[in-house]
This record gives C-alpha cells, structure tokens and sequence, in this order.
C-alpha cells in the first residue's frame, strides 16, 4: 500500500515538473522554442555549405564509399544535440527549481529525470520534423538502415548523458566549477566526437586517440545503422557499457549522500 | 500527534556548533500550537523540519499526520512561472484533476487579489503579494498541520484581516502551527505553545503561559 503510493506520488511529480519545463519552454519567448527546432537545420546548411566548398559536390556522394551526406549530418548532430542539451540542462537543474524543494514531495533527482524527459521528447519532435521534411522531398535514404537499432542507439546516448549530467550536477551544487568546464568542453566535443565526419577517414594514429571519446563510439553506432554505406566495426561496445553504467552509480551513490543537504541548501 | 525522538539539530558557524534542538523527546499532542522563540532560535528550521525539507543530524521526527509546506515569506515560487502556472505545478503535484485544478486555480486567483499578475512571473511580484499567492495557495489544499511563518503579516491590514478570518475557518478543519511575533494573533488563533530556547523545546499546555515565560526570557536577554 505504502510502496504504492509512493510510486503514484514519483510519477505525479515527474509528470508535474516535465509540464512545467515544457510550458517554461514555450512561454520563454519565441527564441527559446525557435533555437530548438532551428538549431540543427542551421546546423546542417552550415556543414553542408562547407562541404560543397571543399570537395565541390553536394553531399550526395562522398569518397570511394558513398553514402549521403546529408542523412549522414542531420543524424549526428540531432544525436550530439540531444547529448549536449540533456548535459547542459540537468548541470543546472537543482539550481533553477530549488524553490520547488520546499514541497517535500519533490527530490531533486526528480528535476533531473524531468529535464531528461523533456530532451528526449523534444527530440523525437525533432526527428520527427526531419523524417517528414525526407518524404516530402522523397529523399532516397532518409529512413534509417535499421530502425531499432538507431532508437536504440539514441536511447542509450541519452541514458548515458543522463549519468554524466548527474553526477555533474550533484557536483556542481558544491563545486561550481565543474558546471562551467564541461560546458565549455562540451563545444570541443562537438570536433572530436565523429559528428560530421566518419571515423574511417580519419588517420589511424589519431583515430586510436578519438576512441577513447565515449561519444565517438556513439556516434559511429548511431551513423552505422543509420546510413547505408557505413558500418559500425569501430564501435566498442564493452567501452560504451563501462561509460553508461560508472556515471550513473557514482552519481547515485553522491546523490543519496548529499540529497538532504541540496535540500535544504 | 507529533513525536521527537532524541532530536538533535545544528548548524555550524564560525564560533562553533550552534544547537537549535539539543537531544530533544517530546511529544506533542494535536491542537492548534504557537511556535515561541527569539530571533535566530531557529523557528523556521524547527517548521521546516516538520515539514520534511530540513533533516535533523540524529534523532527522529514522527507523525502520521499530512503537513502542509511550511508556508514562509519567500513563498516557493519559482522567478519565471507565473502565478497561475505555479498553481498549476502544485495541482499537478498533489494528483488533482483537471476539474479539481480548475476550482483550485479559481479560487486562489481570487483569494489573491492579484488581478491580471496572477498571469506574469512571479519574479515581478513584491513580497507581499508573494505572501498572498502563497496564503491562498496552501489554504486550497486539505493537510493536517497548516505549517505558517509569519505570513500571516503580509499585506495590507484589509488583506491580514481577510487572512486571519479564513484562517479561522480552515482551522475549523485542522489544525496549525504559527510561528509569529506578534501575541495577539498566537493567543487567538493557538491553544497550546512550544518555546524554543537555546537547543530546548518546551510544550505548554496553555499558550498564554507560553507567551509569558517568552517575555521573561526576553527580559533577561538571554
């Protein structure tokens, strides 16, 4: 009975504190809401206007293995997006709902689990938009080469950013520094995370430095079942387990050390 | 009923651990209770560890009475929500229907008296309508204990008056406890009374007694 409705009061809270951002996000000004689903088409026509610079083609065939461009981009950066926003977005979730601690029904954690949610949902919106947009202008490779596999992919890389985000934010409530430098490398991760490049051109020596970036791994996987043409054997995933499972103990395990002392900071 | 079992409170400063529970057993009977004390005796932590937002080092606070948040001047509002959608949030968070929502809403928009600030962030509120939003807020929902600090002296004197009456009429229903400074209001709304003095926690059957033995101590200044 008890351990009932405690589950019922878990998800009333999450339920209330997703609402909550999702109508924060749209009441923030049209640029909020403008920025999210702008952000990687901005994204896209750059990195493509780049690549018609350089190679002179459009991305419709790259190297002596082709494969499209531009299916190639759209899945990588609405991947690192979701990646950075879910980082960037629980990193200061305690801070912006502390007056919601006052109700004791609300734990912190909640407002992390909210944040993450909310990313994945704005997500999916997104994807969505883009696999629309792909059928309208009938482009051949839009659909993904196998489906559960990319939403696996996606699901584990959120899962994963939800553990570094963690336990960054439960550091950062006592350590401010922290907050600050991963957002600040969380923009270089954007060069060395395999986004917008595959791994197969990159040169052996500093291939062998960029697959010690989780990222990358996610990445390659994402990209490898996405695009047809590419494939995934770069893709350690013993490596991926490790970086999904640590994050998320160490945080839990500082989080239920210090739960009552970010409640009553 | 409020039980404290071998409550131990502290904080630390720069000349040491200051107590504001010293191992304190007590058992509190249900009434409508007055919370004494001087300024940084720690009344508020007291109330907000009632309300399972603050954590005593050792011991244990134990009821099987709902409190409500201890209802205080800062509100737990958050800056950019608006009123309306602050409501909303604690609507959500207590299972209310879309209905039941609805009343809700309703009825704090006109309990406040914000008018058309109920719609724009909290942020621009001034204190005493933040006291307002919150009063009719928590006077909306059902608990056991009311827990209120000092909000009872927020607003005008038309609104504290309007305050207190509802007040009177919710404590028909439960009950509450009130930390205030000013004596009137605790010997007219409370029956029985705790003082809390230098890490100890004294029940009184009779508020009024309460009220005395906190002059006294004022006196000596100490």
């Amino acid at each position: 009975m008890k351990l009932r409705n405690s589950i019922k009061i878990f998800f009333a809270v999450i339920r209330a504190l997703f609402l909550r951002e999702l109508e924060m996000r749209f009441n923030s000004g049209r640029s909020g809401l403008f920025w999210t689903f702008f952000e990687p088409f901005i994204q896209l026509f750059v990195f493509i206007a780049i690549h018609v610079l350089i190679t002179g083609h459009s991305g419709k065939a790259v190297h002596a293995r082709s494969y499209d461009y531009t299916v190639f981009l759209a899945s990588g950066f609405i991947a690192f997006n979701m990646f950075r926003h879910i980082l960037n977005s629980t990193i200061g979730a305690f801070k912006a709902n502390r007056g919601l601690f006052i109700y004791k029904q609300v734990k912190p954690i909640d407002t992390v689990i909210a944040r993450v949610l909310l990313q994945l949902f704005l997500t999916s919106v997104i994807v969505l938009a883009f696999l629309f947009i792909g059928f309208f202008f009938q482009l051949a490779n839009i659909f993904p080469k196998d489906v559960a596999m990319v939403l696996l992919g996606y699901l584990w890389l959120a899962l994963f950013a939800f553990g570094v985000g963690l336990l960054v934010a439960v550091g950062n409530t006592f350590f401010m520094s922290i907050g600050k430098f991963v957002s600040i490398a969380s923009f270089g991760l954007l060069i060395l995370s395999a986004v917008f490049y595959p791994l197969s051109i990159v040169p052996n020596s500093i291939r062998n430095l960029l697959l010690y970036n989780p990222l990358v791994h996610f990445m390659e996987f994402i990209h490898g079942y996405y695009v047809y043409g590419l494939d995934t054997h770069f893709v350690d995933y013993r490596y991926m387990l490790i970086w999904t499972v640590t994050p998320p103990f160490l945080g839990l395990w500082l989080y239920l050390k210090l739960e009552k002392r970010i409640i009553s900071e | 009923m409020i039980q404290l079992n071998n409550v131990t409170k502290y904080f630390y400063t720069k000349v040491g651990k200051k107590y504001i529970l010293q191992d304190v057993t007590l058992t509190i009977p249900e009434g409508n209770i007055g919370i004494l004390g001087r300024n940084g005796a720690g009344k508020s932590t007291l109330m907000r560890m009632l309300g399972k937002i603050e954590f005593p080092q050792k011991g244990r606070i134990v009821s099987e009475n709902s409190f409500s948040w201890p209802l205080g001047l800062r509100g737990g509002f958050v800056g950019n929500m608006t009123g309306r959608s602050n409501v909303k949030f604690v609507c959500n968070l207590y299972g209310k229907n879309k209905e039941e929502a609805h009343q809700i809403i309703e009825y704090v928009k006109s309990f406040s008296e914000l008018g058309d600030y109920f719609d724009m962030p909290t942020k621009t509120y001034s204190s005493g309508m933040k006291g307002r939003l919150g009063f009719g807020l928590s006077l909306a929902f059902d608990f056991d204990y009311m827990l209120i600090d000092e909000t009872l002296s927020v607003g005008d004197a038309r609104f504290r008056k309007k305050a207190k009456e509802a007040l009177k009429k919710k404590i028909e229903q439960c009950n509450v406890i009130l930390v205030s400074h000013d004596m009137k209001t605790l010997s007219q709304m409370c029956q029985t009374g705790l003082l809390l003095n230098n890490g100890e926690l004294l029940y009184y059957d009779d508020v009024n007694e309460a009220i005395e033995h906190y002059k006294e101590i004022n006196k000596k200044g100490k």
